[in-house]
């Protein structure tokens, strides 16, 4: 089993808003996970990076999303187009990896326990496997709205 | 000993396998309707679809239970396993799934009582088996990340056996989504790597497979009907829908699976592509086919009979792979009309194919830029 080195840390503050990312719409979700994955992934060189996998972890899931569409398909309307892009909680960790060269795993996960645990968890398994050196961790919840961004790379091996 | 033995990671074999699909539950219909290259698509009557563009799913008849067939599913995969009943409290669920399919029209403040957390929870403990290990919810590579990460759980000897699973029902949210993205095909077939190909078609899916080592499955004379030879994922970093068109993501995918198993492409039989369908998807799929040398082994992407599962795709696929390597029939690529020079590979076109080697690769790719690649060694 390896231990894990923690490179930088991001909590999202609770006060502030998001800055909204190109066609994302209706939805807090992928605008908090950008905010705080780009925060934390600011505090290290660039040229660190490479092979990292993204991680998001969410309970709520994108409710923005879902609500809308859900909303939209009880009513009889047409669902915007543009839902169908960030439909998935992988769509917002394509934006990170794209804009930072992240070239790991992409991974969403629905916690069972502690949610950054369960991230960090699943980060060591894939370093420990082989499929990725570092991993960034994105924690986004809604209803209420919370991020939180975790980027590590592989430590010991014990 | 085996090549992953040799590399200090233990073997993983597959002991229990069930799906259910467009063509209904089991593996019998799917696979005679896979191998007959008959298409399970018929008009949605599961809701309405009424002023959609596009109104054919693979579902099966009814309205089915996402939680009713999981269990369904995991209680039949366990039950060909021959796993004992006291067995189970110590086998840990990784599941797969969209979400639970109510939780957008719950009040607000439960709506984190329906999430895939709570359904694994539900499925596992009514199927018998231990506390959940962990939920996917990664779309199109849900199922195949669980499958290797449970696989790589297992060859790092943290775990003696696991059971996956995972389930997508085709429902009016997700059907509603993907035609207003004009992701659907429009002529109702599914035409993967084909001339004149419109997208791709959603369809039923739910599986569950038994993982165990090598070791477990001898202590207790198990008959182990693959073994999950490598595993390998990957990101695209290029875009949030579109895949890389080089296919430089999808093929280190393939290249850490071949590395892990320690099998060349050569010793490549079939790939069940991931083949969506879908215009820029399967010309990028190709170019990774090639980059990883790929270029020249019997193919076919079976979504063009049983449709896109989304978050179960990747099991229903590896379940049917590895059932067609051992009923040695690799399946034809249906839907096909004529070649795209962006998509030259050795299609397998007009009749199944008798396998060539026992090694079969299925393949995943999803929004996000995430690549999975599976490497079965049927048994």
């Amino acid at each position: 089993m390896r231990t894990l080195e923690v490179l930088a840390e991001v909590v999202w503050p609770a006060d502030e808003k998001p800055t909204q990312i190109a066609g994302f719409v209706a939805s807090s979700f992928s605008p908090l996970a950008a905010g705080a994955a780009e925060r934390c992934l600011e505090r290290y060189p660039r040229e660190g990076l490479g092979r990292t996998a993204v991680v998001i972890v969410s309970t709520s899931g994108d409710l923005g999303t879902a609500t809308g569409v859900a909303t939209a398909v009880d009513a009889a309307k047409r669902v915007g187009p543009l839902l169908f892009f960030q439909s998935v909680p992988n769509a917002v960790a394509g934006h990170i990896a794209a804009r930072w060269g992240l070239t790991g795993p992409v991974v969403s996960v629905c916690p069972l326990g502690e949610p950054l645990e369960d991230g960090l968890e699943l980060a060591a398994l894939l370093i420990e496997d082989g499929d990725a050196d570092s991993a960034l961790i994105v924690h986004v919840e809604q209803e209420p709205d919370s991020a939180q961004a975790v980027l590590v790379r592989g430590g010991e091996q014990l | 000993m085996t090549d992953n033995e040799e590399r200090g990671g233990r073997d993983v074999l597959v002991t229990g396998m069930s799906v259910a699909s467009g063509y209904g539950r089991g593996l019998d219909p799917l696979l005679a309707g896979v191998l007959a290259g008959t298409p399970a698509f018929a008009p949605v009557g599961r809701f309405d679809v009424s002023g959609r563009r596009v109104t054919v799913a693979a579902a099966m008849a009814g309205t089915p239970s996402l939680s009713e067939d999981l269990v369904f599913a995991v209680s039949v995969a366990t039950g060909e396993a021959g796993l004992a009943a006291e067995s189970l409290p110590d086998t840990p669920l990784l599941l797969a799934v969209h979400a639970d399919p109510d939780q957008a029209r719950i009040a607000p403040g439960r709506r984190w009582e329906w999430s895939a957390a709570a359904l694994a929870r539900g499925v596992a403990r009514r199927s018998g088996l231990g506390d959940p290990l962990r939920v996917y919810t990664s779309a199109c590579v849900a199922a195949s990340t669980a499958v290797a990460d449970a696989a790589a759980l297992i060859s790092l000897g943290r775990y003696d056996r696991l059971v996956v699973a995972a389930g997508y029902l085709v429902d009016a949210d997700q059907f509603a989504l993907f035609d207003a993205g004009r992701a659907l095909a429009t002529d109702g077939r599914v035409r993967p790597f084909s001339a004149g190909r419109t997208g791709l078609l959603l369809g039923d899916g739910v599986a569950a497979v038994v993982l165990e080592s090598a070791a477990a499955a001898r202590a207790r004379g198990a008959e182990p009907l693959a073994r999950l030879a490598g595993w390998g994922r990957a990101g695209d970093a290029y875009h949030v829908c579109q895949p890389r068109p080089d296919g430089t993501g999808m093929a280190r995918a393939i290249g850490a699976a071949l590395d892990r198993a320690g099998v060349p492409a050569s010793e490549v039989g079939y790939v069940n592509a991931h083949g969506s369908g879908t215009a820029f998807s399967d010309v990028s799929e190709t170019a990774a086919l090639r980059l990883a040398g790929l270029g020249g082994t019997p193919l076919s992407s079976t979504k063009a009979l049983h449709g896109q599962a989304l978050e179960a795709s990747g099991l229903l696929e590896l379940v049917l792979t590895v059932a067609a390597v051992r009923a040695g029939q690799l399946p034809t690529n249906a839907g096909f009309l004529g070649p795209d020079e962006e998509c030259a590979l050795d299609l397998i076109l007009d009749a199944p194919r008798p396998p060539k080697t026992p090694y079969a690769l299925s393949l995943n790719a999803a929004f996000g830029g995430a690549n999975t690649a599976l490497l079965v060694e049927a048994l």
